[in-house]
């Protein structure tokens, strides 16, 4: 009688098989990779804003510190977004008739807020407070990246959860003196890690309490 | 809980008659655990039934297919929805975003002033808790002014005007108010008829006053639920003039309760309740202090009570003048009354033995006659002045009640009807029927926060602010003023109550707080008044502000005034405010609704409590529907068996079946109202008859037995016992491990919970439930035990069914140093902290329920659906989620986190400062809210914080400890001080 | 010479197929039921029942997705309802297989080869069935992966100190063991269907299942060798599955729950219920399919008797079960014992009594153990008691915890009934499938059988 299958459908089977034994990995190796990447983090991507606002200009270029606009970063959990009148405080007297600045003045004048698209985006189970890591030795740089040259302002991070844990777990790779919390580009000294240990000594760190849950989760 | 059988209950009495010492009865369903099994079985068919109607039903198939995704993990990859930042245009002054500000205010949800702080975050109210320098207050806050933000977000609340029913522009209101007001100041304000609740804000007594002055010939009538004629009128038959109580308990040792639940619905019961638990010197600390109570219901007062006495509430009268016959007063005795002379005797000796440093106190709802008695009988032990102060009434009071109302309405004498606040169609007596004589006033106008009853059958609602939202000021329960500030901006456009009076006198536009701050002026006086102002409006009280004491004098010939004894026929129905929903007036509120009452445990729903022994002489089980019939009044409760209720009286709790309270409050319970002659407010006959029907009561806790456990559960001693100390306890020391123990170097957190200062007021559940966004889950959820308070408060009965002690045990999550849920969470969604805390994770939790199955406290609470999404039962009130605690979503598992938002934000501020948390800088939302600090948290690692302290009391005990979970959270025991003589007398 | 053999040779053993059998005869009826014969109408009245029972369970277990778990009839204090009762039931159900066939094999009983494989296919249905349940009862069951230990971006693991932990683990070792047992067992007999095979699909569709075996001895013998290795890989499991399922509720503190006896008293319960099913299945199969001659009495006498052992051994645990719980004189267990025989969930206990216990002894009897009907009836009855045994310990113990202020009963919902009902029927619909498309007894191994009877009854 006449055979059933052809001679591939050996080859065929083999490869079916194999595919079964390699492919879950290689399925669950992609999976992770995109789950880290910027597609699912919205790691570097750029969000469309109101007034496409330049921190390359104000902080790279005419050196404006962080607190100027951000007031209560060192006070509260939020850093602080600037209300109208602090961009008008400046752009009352700068560039008053700059197209892109309009919806800044219209704001002023209809007493309407600016509503920025959110970059840095944590869950809601998340609490993250600005002013303990400000005061504790942690960078804005150190999550927000060179926002000094970013025209436009992206998230520089992955924001994912082990990569908040890996500065909880070993924060003397990251402290820095308190008076270089807010400059930008600041290079670590050679002995970062027994600096990181003497901050960490100096603020009474406890490491224990750092990664706690409920440190962050609540 | 099954019904129980006549049958048993008879057994039970028999076996419960006399029984004493230690043992715990078994509860009601328990004992009848055999006959109860069958109907267990017929209880599941209705149930399988409900589920139909439960949310599947309302909802689409699209879920079900959203449900194949949720299969497929995908709702596991979900991104967020983009969010948007919002900056202030202009930043409000001293306003830190993500900062929480506090405003001093005076709520007055029970009638009298009570001191609070408004927590708010970037301007909205979240939050009420006590104003430590408002005398009422000390810090504490009662359940119905802590939740009076809930109300604040109603979105029942009357949003505009109606006129006739149909929505109308406030300022067609003004015009036709206009033209009538031209009219009535021709007629000299003849015609006009005003209806009040009584006055406790000074501000708008002043208001009302310039009205009725402007219309001289206007007339004033007030109306309340709550009547306390007696009391005014007792203080005039013995002093000749009407006359405030101002008592001080804190100098009292022994104190007698002439039914005055001064714990419970006493205006100042929080003061009070403070000032009791100091005078027994709580913690462990006892002085020699002792408290009776007589009374005629089941009260909390009755619970912590030493000696108690339940009585018909006819027969206080005659029991209080058996008791001044005893103290040598001119009064006859009467032939007969129910409490046994060896206790009135041994009473006697007591009071006369601690003359000056005792107190009698009269409750509220009682007669004249026995307020004279009480007064005459302090003034004989010498009280007078050392615990007990008298003022003069600040506020003027109405001259006319509403019975003199409706005849006035009869006699078309009623052209123009003003009633400001109250709801007096649903509360009023059942003889009065406003219901059907208010559509006949041609002009009636109805000012309140809610289109409620009385607003249906006026002409006119015009919407009332929240206190939240309005200027004004209070009267505390001793006479001292504080001032109230609004928060917000009305936020569904009600009137302030003294903007809306000023423009009834035709003051348009008149500001609110200008009005509040010139009366105080012209009160204060100029010279540096704005400092004064500013000051009193920073810490929340009129300093200076207080009605002084009067010197009173018993008047010689005060006997006469007493009446011929009452005479007691039959079953007597004794009425009473709801311990969760006062007069009604809040039964919109969902977490008053589910606020298990203390002692019945009742939620969504009141019942007629009847003593066991009388249900089974009656043939009355557990659930089943009883007839209540007075004269020609009836209404249909579902009988609840409540030990300690008097036998021959029932009580029926006000406040139940609203009509037009709202989405949450409406049908919810039986009106008592209905029931209620004008003449006898607080009690009257009434015949009981079963029905062949049952209706299912909603308790939060079946069982009240400990059995044999008391070591291990509540323990209970006597100060005779402590100072023998023969109640040594011999406590089990936390058996020794193989491995080295954990040692906790930064701070350990602790709590103690002192069961003896402990009055089940429940305030905590309350203050948890508000810091914690805590969910109410309705009434079918409750009846499955799903309700979802963090903090319980178990309560456990001893003794026979006639008159059982009673312990409270608050029970948070213990916080186990050896954790027995932290072991089985597959997750590490429930771990435990450096410093102790036994931390829930709710984003890690995939709600197995073992950490559940593994409590041996059952303190953890499972969102078995969805109680907070907007496919919840019970829709959440947003407005007053706190933002520093997570929304629980359905499936995950939560339960008391020690409010580990506050410790953290203690904690970060600390660390700025590079020190230390200091003892007391915080506490729990449940500590902060006692008012006998029966609650105490903090750092049990310093062994100066007031936590250590306590806990190194020989006394202070872990729950279970047997288990070797080794609790966070540890007790001191309930300690009673009962006179010896008494207690030879029982036995005990 | 027909009827049972016993009737003129009494004391010798009756043999494990009805006489007269060869080769082809065996092949041929075995491999018809699946080819040829045409399908019976008792298949397709109860293939019908059984479905319309599944869509309970079909359509119920994504409504309970979307809705929660409190459609169940649990609560506070008695968090673990249902499910939990189901899961430990089903992975009870099965045990019988990988009992029949490994460790079996291994002791070389032979009567094991015409009823191991339908065996095994019953196990596999039991576990995915039993495996959906703890799923289902999750509150959010869309994250069950993060069972699995992999490296998430959480930087968090599963606990594994959580027996809940140790579960996955071992029901997902079990299904995935017990799956490739079973496929290697039949890869043989697809070969033979594949030849025999007359329509193209079923020749295509046996093809490519058959892996291209051609029964050459080289295939032959990598068969025996990895079959054989497989069944010692199996065998353990049959012992660690439910002693770990069991962990569960031995390693909590909660009353009831806390018993050392739980590992072994679970693991004969799991073969107590296992055969059980074996019976119910078997005896309506041998009807339906006319599959007397290969599963005869004998086999029907040997199952009761294990039954009977394996209902002498859990009689054994409740027995212990109750005298530790007065003996250690702790008033928590106490309180508990007593509400076990009086309390609210009385009649679970009283009926587990009945069936587990009292009605087992009926297998004493010789004749009973002959009766296929009556064995079909007993054991309806044991699956029943069975299942109330794990309600009363899942239920009871919380219903009566510690703290007696929060002592509280639930009970079934309509989902609960519902979703239960469904899952029984779903089972019954795979078998039923299975016994159509795929050989429900080992040809291979009955040819065996065969061989040996020619060599017993050659004079």
């Amino acid at each position: 009688m006449a055979q059933i299958f052809s001679r591939q459908a050996n080859l065929l089977t083999r490869l079916v098989l194999a595919s079964l034994v390699l492919g879950l990995p290689l399925a669950f190796f992609i999976g992770g990779a995109y789950y880290r990447s910027g597609w699912r983090t919205g790691q570097d991507v750029i969000r469309a804003q109101p007034v496409p606002f330049s921190h390359r200009h104000h902080v790279g270029q005419l050196g404006i510190d962080c607190r100027y606009c951000h007031t209560s970063v060192e006070t509260s959990a939020f850093a602080g977004l600037p209300s109208t009148d602090i961009c008008m405080s400046c752009h009352s007297q700068l560039w008053t008739n700059a197209e892109m600045l309009a919806p800044v003045r219209q704001s002023m004048a209809g007493d309407k807020p600016i509503r920025w698209r959110r970059v840095h985006d944590l869950p809601d189970f998340v609490y993250f407070d600005h002013s303990i890591h400000v005061q504790k030795g942690v960078g804005c740089e150190s999550c927000h990246g060179r926002i000094d040259q970013m025209p436009l302002t992206r998230q520089a991070e992955s924001l994912l959860m082990h990569w908040c844990l890996d500065c909880h777990r070993q924060p003397e790779r990251h402290l820095r003196p308190q008076e270089a919390i807010f400059t930008m580009g600041w290079t670590p000294p050679a002995d970062q890690l027994a600096q990181g240990r003497r901050l960490a000594e100096a603020h009474r760190l406890d490491r224990n309490v750092m990664v706690n849950c409920s440190t962050c989760h609540r | 809980m099954p019904p129980i059988k006549p049958a048993d209950l008879q057994k039970i009495g028999r076996q419960l008659a006399n029984r004493h010492g230690k043992e715990y009865w078994r509860s009601l369903e328990a004992l009848a655990e055999q006959p109860a099994f069958g109907a267990y079985l017929e209880q599941e068919f209705p149930r399988l039934a409900e589920i139909w109607n439960g949310p599947v039903d309302r909802r689409g198939f699209l879920k079900i297919s959203a449900a194949a995704m949720a299969l497929a993990g995908l709702a596991g990859c979900e991104r967020q929805p983009p969010e948007y930042i919002v900056p202030y245009v202009r930043m409000p002054e001293r306003l830190v975003p993500g900062k929480p500000l506090f405003y001093a205010t005076t709520l007055s949800a029970t009638g009298t002033g009570v001191g609070a702080l408004v927590e708010t975050h970037e301007g909205r109210p979240l939050r009420l808790s006590g104003n430590p320098a408002h005398p009422a207050s000390l810090g504490a806050l009662d359940v119905f002014n802590q939740a009076a933000i809930l109300d604040l977000y109603d979105p029942d609340r009357a949003q505009t005007p109606l006129f006739g029913g149909e929505p109308a522009a406030y300022s067609r209101f003004e015009a036709e108010w206009r033209s009538r007001y031209t009219q009535l100041t021709r007629q000299r304000g003849r015609g006009l008829h005003v209806l009040t609740p009584p006055l406790h804000s000074p501000s708008l007594a002043a208001q009302l006053q310039a009205l009725l002055a402007a219309l001289p010939e206007a007339r004033w009538y007030g109306h309340t639920p709550l009547e306390r004629g007696g009391a005014l009128a007792g203080a005039r038959q013995a002093f000749g003039q009407p006359l405030e109580v101002r008592y001080m308990l804190e100098r009292a040792v022994c104190i007698v309760s002439l039914e005055a639940d001064f714990l419970g619905d006493m205006p100042g019961s929080l003061r009070y309740a403070r000032d009791y638990s100091g005078s027994r010197g709580v913690h462990g600390k006892r002085q020699d202090s002792r408290l009776y109570v007589i009374e005629s219901q089941v009260s909390i007062t009755g619970a912590k009570a030493d000696h108690r006495q339940p009585v018909p509430p006819s027969q206080l009268d005659p029991v209080a003048r058996a008791l001044a016959a005893r103290l040598g007063l001119p009064v006859s005795p009467p032939v007969e009354q129910p409490v046994p002379d060896y206790w009135l005797a041994a009473l006697a000796r007591d009071l006369l033995t601690r003359q000056g440093q005792s107190v009698v106190i009269a409750g509220e709802q009682q007669t004249a006659a026995v307020h004279l008695l009480a007064h005459a009988m302090n003034a004989r032990l010498g009280n007078l002045g050392r615990t007990i102060e008298y003022y003069q009434p600040p506020l003027p009071s109405p001259a006319q009640d509403l019975a003199e109302l409706l005849a006035a309405i009869a006699a078309g004498e009623v052209e123009t009807l003003l009633i400001l606040g109250g709801n007096p169609v649903y509360d009023a007596p059942a003889d009065l029927d406003l219901a059907t004589a208010l559509p006949q006033v041609p002009f009636a106008v109805y000012y309140g926060p809610y289109a409620n009853e009385t607003a249906a059958v006026c002409r006119w609602l015009v919407p009332a602010a929240h206190p939240l939202e309005s200027w004004g000021d209070a009267l505390a329960f001793d006479g001292s003023a504080s001032p109230a500030q609004p928060v917000v901006q009305p936020i569904y456009g009600g009137i302030e109550p003294l903007r809306f009076l000023a423009e009834l006198r035709g003051q348009l536009g008149a500001q609110p707080r200008q009005l509040v701050r010139d009366y105080w002026q012209s009160r204060y006086g100029d010279a540096d008044f704005d400092a004064w102002w500013n000051g009193s409006l920073h810490d929340g009280v009129f300093a200076g502000m207080r009605a002084s004491a009067v010197a009173a004098e018993l008047r010689p010939d005060w006997n006469k005034a007493l009446p011929p004894l009452p005479q007691r026929q039959g079953m007597e129905l004794r009425f009473a405010p709801d311990p969760s929903l006062w007069d009604g007036s809040v039964a919109n509120n969902a977490w008053l609704q589910e606020l298990p009452r203390p002692l019945t445990k009742l939620v969504w729903g009141n019942a007629v409590l009847i003593n066991p022994l009388d249900a089974a002489a009656a043939g009355i089980a557990q659930n089943q529907l009883v007839q209540l019939a007075h004269g020609t009044w009836s209404q249909q409760v579902p009988a609840q068996l409540q030990p300690g209720q008097p036998r021959g009286t029932v009580t029926l709790h006000l406040g139940g079946g609203r009509s037009a309270a709202g989405r949450v409050g409406n049908g919810i319970g039986v009106a008592a109202y209905r029931l209620r002659p004008a003449a006898q407010p607080w009690f009257t006959t009434v015949q009981l008859q079963p029905l062949p029907a049952e209706q299912q009561v909603i308790t939060t806790q079946h069982h009240h037995r400990m059995q044999g456990r008391e070591q291990q559960l509540a323990r209970t001693t006597t100060l005779q016992e402590l100072t023998a100390e023969a109640a040594r306890a011999a406590e089990p020391q936390p058996s020794s491990s193989l491995y080295p123990e954990h040692r906790y170097n930064g701070y350990a957190w602790g709590m103690l919970i002192d069961i003896d200062a402990c009055i089940g007021c429940n305030a905590c559940v309350i203050a948890c439930q508000s810091e914690n966004n805590v969910p109410s889950v309705g009434p079918e959820q409750v009846r499955r035990g799903r309700e979802m308070h963090w903090l319980r408060i178990d309560q456990y009965y001893k003794g026979g069914l006639e008159a059982p002690k009673v312990v409270f045990q608050p029970v948070p999550c213990m916080h186990c140093e050896k954790a027995p849920c932290e072991y089985v969470c597959p997750m590490h969604a429930t771990t435990h902290s450096s410093e102790g805390v036994n931390e829930m994770t709710y984003n890690r939790c995939i709600g197995t329920r073992d950490c559940s199955q593994n409590c041996p406290y059952k303190v953890r609470r499972f969102n078995f659906l969805s109680y907070t999404g907007k496919d919840a039962l019970t829709p959440a009130v947003i407005g007053t989620h706190n933002p520093d605690v997570t929304v629980r979503s359905r499936g995950v598992m939560e339960k008391c986190s020690y409010c580990i938002q506050r410790i953290n934000r203690a904690r970060m501020a600390a660390q700025k400062e590079n020190r230390r948390i200091r003892d007391g800088e915080f506490t729990t939302a449940c500590a902060e809210a006692c008012p006998t600090r029966a609650i105490v948290f903090g750092d049990i690692n310093d062994p100066a914080a007031e936590v250590s302290q306590l806990k190194s009391s020989r006394l202070n005990y872990a729950m279970l400890a047997e288990l070797n979970t080794w609790p966070r959270t540890t007790y001191l025991p309930g300690v009673r001080n009962p006179n010896p003589e008494i207690a030879r007398h029982e036995g005990q | 010479m027909n009827g049972d053999a016993e009737t003129d040779r009494p004391l010798a053993r009756p043999p494990l197929l009805k006489p007269g059998q060869t080769y082809a005869t065996a092949t041929d009826q075995i491999a018809a039921i699946v080819l040829s014969r045409k399908t019976s109408k008792g298949w397709w009245l109860c293939f019908g029942l059984s479905s319309v029972l599944a869509l309970g369970y079909l359509l119920g277990a994504p409504i309970i997705f979307s809705y929660g778990p409190g459609l169940f009839g649990i609560n506070i204090p008695v968090a673990w309802g249902f499910p939990i009762v189901n899961t430990v039931w089903w992975i009870g159900i099965g045990h019988a297989g990988t009992l029949i066939s490994a460790i079996l094999l291994l002791l070389n009983q032979k009567w094991r080869n015409s009823i191991n494989r339908f065996a095994e296919a019953m196990t596999i249905f039991a576990v995915i069935i039993a495996g959906t349940w703890p799923i289902l009862h999750l509150g959010r069951p869309w994250f069950f992966y993060w069972l699995i230990p992999y490296p998430s971006t959480m930087g968090v693991w599963p606990q594994f100190r959580s027996a809940l932990v140790w579960d996955f683990f071992a029901i997902s070792t079990y299904m995935i063991v017990s799956i490739i047992f079973w496929y290697m067992g039949m890869v043989p007999d697809l070969g033979s269907l594949r030849d025999r095979a007359r329509k193209r699909w079923q020749q295509v569709a046996y093809g490519l299942l058959a892996l291209g075996w051609r029964g050459s001895v080289r295939h032959w013998q990598n068969y025996e060798s990895a079959y054989l290795l497989l069944a010692g890989f199996a065998a353990p499991l049959v012992v660690s599955v439910h002693s770990v399922i069991s962990l569960d509720f031995a390693i909590s503190i909660e009353v009831g729950y806390h018993s050392t006896i739980f590992p072994p008293y679970f693991v004969a319960g799991a073969l107590y219920s296992g055969f059980c099913m074996v019976l119910t299945i078997l005896v309506p199969m041998r009807k339906v399919f006319g599959l007397e001659p290969y599963i005869t009495l004998r086999h029907l006498d040997n199952a009761a008797r294990l039954l009977l052992a394996a209902g002498l051994f859990v009689a054994h645990g409740y027995i212990s079960e109750f005298f530790t719980e007065w003996y250690s004189g702790s008033t928590f267990e106490r309180t508990l014992g007593w509400s076990r025989i009086t309390g609210p969930y009385a009649f679970a206990w009283w009926i587990t009594m009945f069936c587990n216990v009292l009605v087992v002894q009926l297998f004493w009897f010789k004749r009973v153990r002959r009766s296929p009907w009556t064995l079909w009836v007993l054991s309806l009855v044991i699956n029943l008691g069975m299942w109330m045994e794990r309600y009363v310990i899942v239920m009871t113990g919380p219903a009566r915890s510690y703290t007696s202020g929060r002592w509280d009963v639930v009970w079934a919902t309509l989902f609960d009934l519902a979703t239960l009902i469904g899952s029984i029927g779903f089972f019954f619909m795979l078998m039923l499938l299975f016994v159509r498309f795929l050989p429900a007894i080992s040809i291979f191994e009955v040819r065996e059988l065969v061989r040996e009877q020619k060599e017993e009854g050659a004079p």
